[in-house]
């Protein structure tokens, strides 16, 4: 079983409540192993970049029918988890952003971006993907 | 959602319309183990260690590029200053050098080496003599090597023994690549308090206090920096540098993490991040339409100073607050034939060398990629040299100064490199001479900002 990143930050902060006076990073890490492995969950501190897997996906052309569905029957064959999707339309012209999660697929990101490719030829719309983290260095600090 | 719309767009529009790209990512490479008494042996030892540690860079950056969406421009690799490990050299030896370093920058697929260098700023030892000679051989018999030499810095003052030399070397290497335009001295930069960790290529070197291995990237975004501008229309100088300093802390962040990702992937330290301004020949991607869109009517103007002094402030103070490994040159760029906007001015009168001089006393780096006609005695240029160094030692800055005397060119010419390199149209230069001063030789001496202690 796989936990959230929130989840997992909720396990933390209960385990630093927890501990009081008594808190090390060992104890915190300690406690924590514990209640992963109690839910069932897998325990791997070292992967600590939680948003390593999540790549944000944008979309954008002239508005047709079909263009959501054939992102997003792409992204499921892919075995891609979409965890949140925002469109917008101003006039003619359509807009759409996802968050996804590629951890669990069986592409990486490469394989996928060129299935895109063909998606966005096909629906004569813009697709780019790109991991999160660039978006989270320019405009997060 | 975690990131704004609006975030989200800003991004895209940045590296799909406004040519945002990380300019390089430049592998440092020390070659000061590579010495052996044999030659032979010292040139297998050089292409081995550039082998071994570059044959992935351009691999592994092309994934990264992908990875995140953000285009980089160039991968390249510097070595220490060639006349540190191999002192004893001759200058056929050093020739053999520069050729082992143009095969291994082929091998791995790069289009530039850099550190063909000396550092003579105070005085010059035989082999820094012999590497010097050789230039102009080195740099007519490669394609991909890049050499600098170091004549000035503000603790040692200015070797004019040193520039002469340099004026004459210059000149040899316009003949020598005289059917290409003089290609030759656009890979040669000669520089006055010349930074160690410079990603930009030709004036990267690895400098000897660098580690074994380094990855050094070189931001760009001129284009970037223009639309801002552009868009925050007409409001006063005090908002114009928020507007700068907003822009350029996202794309030094994107700098710095596309660095580290590709140092991560090949194993190596990550260095730093150079927030300088690095125009293209592509339109838009201009300083000198940055300083118009400031507000001059062209660049050259009188303002034009201080609009540049203003933007390179503002491109500093945002990068060192986005990135706690900034170093390089840092400051904006403003090499003529690589910058459409700058190549207009020239060729509309509006642009001197002397306010191009001027504006090189504000900004990163110096005189860089001037053409000026192929008469142009040796006095002339050591003049032109020991003045930007002048700039440079005096106020505590690196200057540069990467001249062409195009062979055979005159006023009103052009030479035409293409690709990155771009374009310049010959520029004037005052004939009067110089020569009873450059010609004394000896050593400007340091000045008072040397006395800092």
């Amino acid at each position: 079983m796989k936990l959230s990143e929130d989840e997992i930050r909720k396990i933390t902060f209960e385990a630093i409540n927890e501990l009081g006076d008594q808190i090390t990073p060992e104890a915190v890490k300690e406690l924590v192993r514990k209640r992963v492995e109690a839910m069932g969950g897998d325990y791997k501190f070292e992967k600590g970049d939680a948003s390593s897997g999540r790549v944000i996906l944008t979309s954008f052309g002239l508005n047709h029918p079909g263009i959501v569905a054939g992102v997003t029957k792409a992204l499921g064959d892919a075995n891609c988890d979409i965890q949140d999707l925002s469109q917008k339309l101003l006039g003619d012209f359509f807009t759409m952003i996802m968050v996804i999660d590629i951890t669990s697929s069986q592409k990486d990101l490469k394989e996928i971006q060129e299935e895109m490719n063909k998606i966005a030829e096909s629906l004569r719309v813009k697709i780019y993907l790109q991991h999160e983290d660039v978006f989270r260095y320019m405009h997060r600090i | 959602m975690p990131y704004e719309f609006e975030e989200i767009l800003e991004t895209i529009r940045m590296t799909e319309i406004e040519h945002f790209d990380i300019r390089t990512v430049t592998m440092g490479i020390s070659l000061r183990d590579c010495h052996d008494r044999n030659i032979e042996v010292t040139k297998q030892k050089i292409y081995d260690k550039i082998l071994r540690y570059g044959s992935q860079h351009v691999k592994l950056a092309k994934e990264v590029e992908a990875q995140y969406g953000i285009s980089i421009a160039n991968k390249r690799v510097s070595v220490t200053p060639i006349s540190i490990p191999f002192d004893a050299c001759s200058m056929e030896e050093f020739i053999e050098i520069a050729k082992t370093l143009d095969r291994a920058a082929g091998e791995i697929g790069i289009d530039y080496i850099a550190g063909y260098s000396a550092l003579v700023q105070k005085g010059m030892t035989n082999g820094e003599r012999e590497l010097i000679r050789s230039i102009p051989f080195a740099l007519s018999q490669t394609k991909r090597v890049c050499s600098s030499v170091n004549i000035g810095s503000t603790k040692a003052g200015i070797n004019m023994d040193a520039v002469n030399m340099m004026s004459e070397v210059i000149k040899l290497t316009a003949e020598k690549t005289k059917d290409n335009d003089s290609i030759g001295c656009a890979k040669l930069v000669v520089f006055a308090n010349a930074v160690e960790d410079n990603p930009f290529v030709a004036g990267a070197f690895h400098g000897v206090s660098e580690p074994e291995i380094v990855l050094n990237v070189g931001i760009s975004g001129p284009g970037v920096v223009l639309e801002a501008i552009r868009e925050a229309g007409h409001v006063d100088l005090q908002q114009l540098s928020e507007v700068i300093k907003r822009t350029i802390f996202k794309i030094t962040r994107a700098g710095e993490l596309i660095g580290r990702k590709v140092a991560e992937k090949n194993g190596i330290p990550f260095g730093i991040v150079d927030i300088s301004l690095a125009p293209t020949p592509a339109e838009g991607d201009s300083i000198g339409d940055i300083l118009i869109a400031m507000g001059v009517e062209d660049v050259g103007a009188p303002g034009t100073t201080a609009a540049l002094a203003m933007l390179n402030d503002s491109v500093k103070k945002a990068g060192l607050m986005a990135s706690s490994s900034v170093g390089g040159m840092s400051g904006a760029f403003i090499p003529v034939s690589e910058d459409m906007g700058m190549i207009r001015a020239v060729q509309a009168g509006n642009l001197s060398l002397e306010k191009l001089e001027a504006m090189t006393a504000v900004c990163s780096v110096g005189l860089d990629m001037i053409a000026v006609p192929g008469d142009t005695t040796a006095t002339t240029i050591a003049g032109i040299i020991a003045d930007e160094a002048a700039i440079g030692i005096i106020n505590d800055k690196t200057t540069a100064v990467r001249i062409i005397p195009a062979y055979g060119k005159k006023v009103g010419d052009m030479v035409d490199y293409g690709g990155l390199l771009g374009k310049a149209p010959i520029m004037e230069v005052r004939t009067i001479s110089c020569a009873g001063f450059v010609g004394r030789g000896g050593r400007i001496p340091a000045p008072m900002r040397s006395l800092t202690n």
